[in-house]
């Protein structure tokens, strides 16, 4: 069989307007989240390692700290921890797009994506998007562990909606992940720049204890930081007792986070490495 | 910008330099559909980046380039719709079996549906990677994973193809199936850009031939007439002792002809003498006078080798002793 290859076979676009730029990127985006959760599929390592952190987590502070930190506050730990676990779970969702991003830029793959008449911004979107997807599936999973070692939920409705905005407050983070990853390029150094912003915003947060327990010049930072900010709008979600401030402070943060970085990450991936 | 309908390819005065160093220095080539066009030169000789600044992966600091008239550096996005890329840079994803990875291109060239899964069917077939199709490409052999590479250029059947030392570490039955794909894609009129370190592939595959070194245009011309212009007969002697090797230079070389020495062999010297026999009667002559013993001689007619040796030798390569 032979392939005729002096005929095009789509047509040639030449000036696109905002639409039909906007419609061709679309079609990028969902295809590049194909492949993304196709290799996904094929690397469940990724998703197993989350899984396994959010547990670590629920198992350390609740049996280890909890009764300390639980008697120290005056409640009941479990209920307090496992929101908190379920935005850490999510960040580090992010802190993954952050690395896996970083080490598909060394692949070979990503120099064709670039010679390909494709909108370049839509790369890192369907990557973010299939890590988004599988955030979901990580969440899930913790908050069946977290079931299982006897946290409740207040209601059905309250669950999925806390779920939710943890992945929302997640996907705004990987988008910040894939500009580092975009900047820096080096699988090893943002692997290193990503531990440097997590760990500070998850130990410094409201995600693990109360801020009223911490000195008082880090409680504003501790209070106001948007994973405390998350932590505090899941906590609420899904123990039944809704804090709109908090869900309105998480929102904005996720839309500061989008505004900055959406831009910075596809000009930082379309530049040369 | 104009539309030029007769060059696919037309690249003019084309710069670029990182820093101090001048990576391509004013190359300047066109392709017709239908005609290779060969960039042969060692490693470092501007090859690649003058494939990458014609792909729009690198922007170009000097001269232009147009694809079927349209301007490389003004209107990326339209040329990327022109162009297939295959070789050293451009690969395919390591964790998607090649069916997948076809498909993804072929996705992203935003071909219809039903023909993209004809497309794909086809490559498959044309290529005939039928029996690792299926398997994740991290698994492939270098020449599978090159006849992919190739493939994945073709998905949307562009006009223009540039392939970057596409056969560089294959075996030479791959590479020989490699040769015939592109002769035929050339037959179905698709422009086609060859960089090479190998002469034999330029002389088979390529109409027209462009000798780089250190970034710069040394040459340029048909294979065959690249060989007659560099019409000289060439006298090789094969020493007998190593340690001659000096003396045996300066004596070969004391009428002004450049003498050439393989690096990895240092037994043998060459000397362009022309078409003067005498010449070489009377080095031979000049050398057993001096007690040089050779084991082996002859005098013969030019091979691109040799024109590439005499145009891209560096001063390790060569001994030219007034």
């Amino acid at each position: 069989m032979s392939v005729q290859t002096t005929g095009r076979t789509t047509e040639l676009v030449v000036d696109p307007g905002p639409v039909l730029r906007l419609r061709r990127a679309a079609m990028d985006t969902e295809s590049v989240l194909w492949r993304d959760l196709l290799r996904t599929a094929r690397q469940p390592d990724v998703l197993v390692f989350a899984v396994v952190m959010g547990v670590f987590f629920l198992v350390l502070f609740n049996y280890v700290f909890g009764g300390s930190i639980g008697a120290g506050a005056g409640i009941d730990y479990l209920q307090f921890l496992v929101p908190g676990v379920l935005v850490i779970t999510a960040l580090q969702g992010a802190q993954q797009t952050s690395m896996s991003l970083a080490a598909d830029l060394t692949e070979g793959v990503v120099e064709r994506f670039r010679s390909l008449p494709i909108s370049q911004a839509a790369v890192i979107a369907g990557k973010t998007l299939a890590d988004g997807l599988r955030n979901i599936i990580g969440l899930v999973l913790v908050a069946l562990v977290a079931l299982l070692m006897g946290y409740r939920f207040a209601s059905f409705g309250g669950a999925v909606a806390a779920l939710a905005l943890a992945t929302v407050v997640g996907y705004g983070f990987s988008w910040m992940g894939a500009a580092i990853a975009a900047k820096v390029r080096k699988p090893d150094a943002v692997g290193m720049l990503s531990m440097f912003w997590l760990f500070p915003l998850m130990l410094a947060s409201t995600a693990f204890t109360p801020a009223d327990t911490m000195p008082g010049w880090l409680q504003p930072f501790a209070t106001y930081q948007p994973m405390s900010a998350a932590a505090d709008a899941v906590r609420g979600l899904a123990n039944g007792d809704v804090d709109v401030a908090s869900i309105w402070l998480a929102l904005g943060w996720t839309l500061l986070l989008l505004v900055i970085f959406v831009p910075l990450s596809a000009r930082y991936y379309r530049k040369a490495p | 910008m104009q539309r030029t309908e007769s060059a696919a390819l037309r690249v003019q005065a084309l710069g670029k330099s990182f820093g101090d160093v001048q990576a391509v220095a004013d190359v300047s080539f066109e392709v017709r559909a239908g005609q290779v066009v060969g960039l042969l030169g060692p490693n470092g000789a501007g090859k690649t980046t003058t494939v990458k600044m014609l792909t729009t992966l690198i922007p170009i600091d000097s001269g232009s380039a147009s694809v079927a008239g349209f301007d490389v550096a003004g209107q990326p996005a339209v040329v990327r719709q022109l162009i297939g890329v295959a070789g050293q840079g451009a690969a395919v994803d390591e964790k998607l079996t090649a069916r997948e990875n076809l498909s993804l291109f072929a996705r992203l060239y935003k071909l219809p549906g039903s023909l993209r899964r004809q497309r794909v069917a086809d490559l498959i077939d044309r290529f005939d990677m039928e029996s690792f199709a299926d398997r994740p490409a991290h698994t492939y052999s270098g020449g599978q994973r090159r006849r992919l590479d190739v493939a994945a250029a073709l998905v949307a059947e562009p006009p223009v193809l540039l392939l970057d030392e596409p056969t560089t570490g294959l075996d030479p039955r791959s590479r020989a199936d490699l040769w015939a794909a592109i002769r035929e894609l050339a037959e179905q009129g698709t422009a086609i850009v060859l960089t090479t370190q190998y002469l034999e592939e330029a002389d088979q595959l390529a109409d027209y031939i462009l000798i780089l070194d250190g970034g710069r245009v040394v040459a340029e011309g048909t294979p065959s007439a690249l060989k007659r212009d560099l019409d000289r007969d060439v006298l090789q002697v094969q020493l007998t002792e190593p340690g001659a090797i000096l003396r045996a230079t300066s004596i070969l070389g004391q009428h002004g002809q450049q003498v050439i020495s393989d690096p990895t062999d240092s037994q043998t010297l060459q000397v362009a003498v022309g078409d003067d026999a005498t010449l070489a009667l009377k080095m031979l002559r000049e050398l057993q006078d001096n007690s040089i013993a050779l084991s082996d001689f002859q005098l013969r007619r030019p091979t691109l080798d040799d024109v590439f040796l005499a145009l891209t030798a560096s001063k390790d390569r060569v001994s030219k002793e007034a």
